[in-house]
């Protein structure tokens, strides 16, 4: 008797559903679907705002192909995410282990080291961060006192900018610790019991019982942050004032977009680079979920 | 369970009304004594405009003026949306930059007509400062303040260094150099690399003394890059001995107190001239004005002076009329001139100009005497940059740090800025 009986629903229901979800659709549909549509028509156009879009097929496409600062755009932006990414979640997973032995201050160090994630994406702290690696700035001053004198400009060279996007990323790490402490917290404490009185060390406790079972917790983690990796847009603004600078080493593909769309009044051009930045999400996010099979540890599963 | 439904239905009404009252124009806008202004600013510009508006409601209570203003970046990106959705205020600051572009997708509107029927009273304008604003004879924003390329320094430096004040309506690049060099030796304050927001300004200056432009019909203007080349050579001459700041800092953009001039660590700033009061304050010492040096063999004068910003009215405003007696307001009247204090550069009607001479303060007064300086040393305006000029921009200054960062020869980055401009322009 698998199949249950479902109850019908009355109209009436629907409607009062719908209504009570109205506000949220309608901005929805308005900020989110409308204009979703809209860029992808703009795709196969030429169109710079003021005049009208002109369809011009896959244009825009081909352009790519010979578009140097494209390809730059992906190199920088696949290198952010490729090392901001493992980076912050082995961070995240190691503060997270550290909270989860539970003293009783444990509430205000959560609280203390979420808050890099709620104000790591505002003006404020990408103002600060400049201040921070600029030649005469905080890092250089505290080198200065431990007798490093140097007044490299951690910003201004192309060889180190894109690290200090990278620190960035990984200083806010807290919405991803989060959710390893919840993690962490479902593991059943009978396992770590059983294998204590089989004789397990604590490292054989993490390599066996932890990490299998933090797997699942991991790989949303992991989805979650490749995509806020490859979409990354306000840090880089505005630690390089909007430019991409130096030499384009901080010029992410979010950030070539905007140039395109809102400097150069390029919308179709980057109405298809945003297209095209779906689909290389929708890659990565395909091929970790085919690998996941592998090692993500499901307890369902494994009880069949 | 049929009063049910009315209700349901009732809530549904409810929570669309809002939204759909706000997709309705509000009856206000369609009235016709409101006039929407909008312009790009800083909170001095502000401050003013709004005063500005407020006095011109005293005098003819039957106009409201309703002000939008935002910071550069976001001015475009807001207008163009605008112009987008046809919704344009009636009168906009716009920018030399923009212009072509706008009136040759027949956004703006040919101001003509109000200059011939009197709304716009040019009578007291010289004729070169209005050709800045004109496309093929029509006149598609008024000037609201002149400006020109200048070079900024510390007197105190030189004083330091004893080196006498240049006389900089004269002086070649090389004298500019040898001041750097010596300057750097006596004193160990350095030069900052040129233009560093917007090299092209720098360039152009050469470029234009060889009696060529920088932007053709079809790509560059001009195939001697001899200009070209010295604009990079004299830099990186100056930084072999020593006496260039680094490129790694120079290039890092940051607001005026935060730059090495602010600092103090380099003794001349590249600006234009309606920068100055904001250098000047964030320098917070004594600075002198004047023109950017004269290339050797120089055919014709590299200095222009340009409208610092133009107020337009879009093709599709819907209160034209009001904004036409605004902007001639804005323009002539010599109270609301003595409030905005050249604010936007220094005003283009003989009596305003004169009459503001005598009353604006010291740093002003270095203004108005640099463009009349400058006035009697530039030659003619160049056309206004083609649409693809932004992205010309970006790869001139990308290639100039390639230069000053010596990851690219000074011919092979010469090179590219021709191979690659001819193509981004074509």
């Amino acid at each position: 008797m698998k199949q249950t009986i479902r109850p019908k629903r009355s109209l009436a229901d629907d409607i009062a559903g719908y209504a009570f979800i109205s506000p949220w659709l309608l901005g929805f549909i308005a900020f989110s679907v409308i204009p979703i549509f809209f860029s992808l028509y703009y795709s196969f156009t030429s169109y710079d705002i003021l005049g009208s879009p002109v369809f011009n097929g896959l244009d825009n496409f081909r352009r790519m192909a010979h578009d140097k600062l494209f390809w730059q755009s992906l190199k920088v932006t696949f290198f952010y995410a490729f090392i901001s990414v493992p980076l912050r979640l082995l961070f995240a997973f190691f503060v997270a282990m550290l909270f989860n032995r539970g003293t009783r201050a444990i509430r205000v160090y959560q609280a203390v080291y979420y808050i890099p994630s709620l104000v790591g994406g505002s003006i404020a702290i990408a103002v600060m961060w400049r201040r921070i690696f600029i030649a005469d700035g905080v890092l250089n001053a505290v080198l200065a006192k431990i007798g490093i004198i140097t007044d490299y400009s951690w910003i201004g060279s192309p060889d180190t900018a894109i690290w200090t996007l990278i620190i960035l990323a990984v200083w806010q790490f807290g919405s991803s610790m989060l959710i390893f402490l919840a993690g962490l917290r479902q593991i059943p404490t009978e396992y770590y019991e059983a294998a204590s009185i089989d004789g397990a060390g604590a490292m054989r406790k993490f390599a066996h019982i932890t990490v299998p079972q933090i797997t699942p917790v991991l790989f949303f983690n992991l989805i979650m942050q490749l995509i806020s990796g490859f979409t990354v847009f306000t840090q880089a603004f505005v630690v390089s004032g909007g430019t991409g600078d130096p030499l384009n080493s901080t010029l992410v593909y979010a950030l070539y977009l905007y140039q395109r769309a809102f400097k150069y009044y390029d919308m179709g051009y980057s109405s298809a680079m945003a297209w095209v930045l779906v689909l290389i999400i929708g890659v990565m996010t395909a091929i970790v979920f085919k690998t996941s099979t592998s090692w993500v540890f499901y307890e369902s599963k494994e009880g069949k | 369970m049929k009063r049910n439904r009315m209700f349901m239905l009732a809530l549904v009404a409810l929570v669309l009304l809002p939204g759909l009252l706000f997709a309705m124009p509000s009856a206000e806008e369609k009235g016709g004594k409101e006039m929407r202004l909008a312009w790009w600013g800083n909170p001095t510009r502000d401050e003013r405009t709004l005063k500005a508006a407020d006095m011109f409601m005293a005098k003819y209570p039957e106009v409201k003026i309703e002000s939008e203003t935002t910071g550069w970046a976001g001015y475009w990106d807001k207008l163009n949306t605008q112009a987008a959705a046809g919704s344009l205020p009636d009168l906009i600051q716009h920018d030399y930059a923009y212009m072509l572009q706008w009136v040759t997708r027949n956004q703006l509107a040919d101001l003509t007509p109000y200059i011939k029927d009197g709304t716009i009273d040019l009578s007291k304008v010289n004729d070169s400062f209005l050709t800045g604003g004109m496309v093929d004879g029509k006149l598609y924003g008024i000037s609201l303040g002149t400006n020109a390329v200048c070079l900024t320094y510390d007197p105190a430096v030189l004083a330091k260094a004893g080196i006498a004040k240049p006389d900089t309506a004269t002086w070649t690049w090389d004298d500019f150099e040898r001041i750097a060099i010596e300057v750097y030796r006596k004193t160990g304050v350095q030069t900052i690399p040129f233009f560093t927001t917007d090299p092209r300004v720098g360039f152009e200056h050469l470029i234009r003394q060889q009696g060529d432009v920088l932007f053709g019909t079809t790509g560059l203007g001009f195939t001697d890059v001899s200009a070209l080349r010295e604009f990079y050579a004299i830099q990186l001459r100056l930084q072999d001995a020593g006496a260039l700041i680094k490129p790694e800092v120079a290039f890092v953009s940051v607001s005026p107190e935060e730059g090495e001039f602010a600092k103090g660590r380099s003794w001349v700033e590249f600006i234009w001239s309606n920068q100055f009061v904001a250098t000047q304050n964030a320098a917070g010492r004594p600075l002198e004005l004047g023109l950017m040096p004269i290339l050797k063999g120089a055919k014709a004068k590299g200095t222009y002076l340009k409208p610092s910003m133009f107020f337009s009215i879009p093709a599709k405003a819907a209160n034209p009329k009001d904004a036409a007696r605004f902007l001639n307001y804005f323009l002539n009247d010599i109270e609301v001139n003595d409030m905005l204090m050249g604010e936007r550069g220094v005003p283009i009607p003989d009596d305003v100009r004169n009459h503001m001479a005598t009353k604006v303060d010291a740093i002003n007064k270095q203004i108005f005497d640099f463009i009349s300086l400058a006035s009697t040393n530039s030659g003619p305006i160049d056309p206004p940059d083609p649409p693809a000029s932004g992205e010309f921009l970006k790869m001139v200054r990308d290639v100039t740090q390639e230069i000053l960062l010596k990851r690219i020869s000074l011919d092979a980055g010469v090179a590219k800025i021709m191979n690659e401009g001819n193509n981004i322009l074509k």
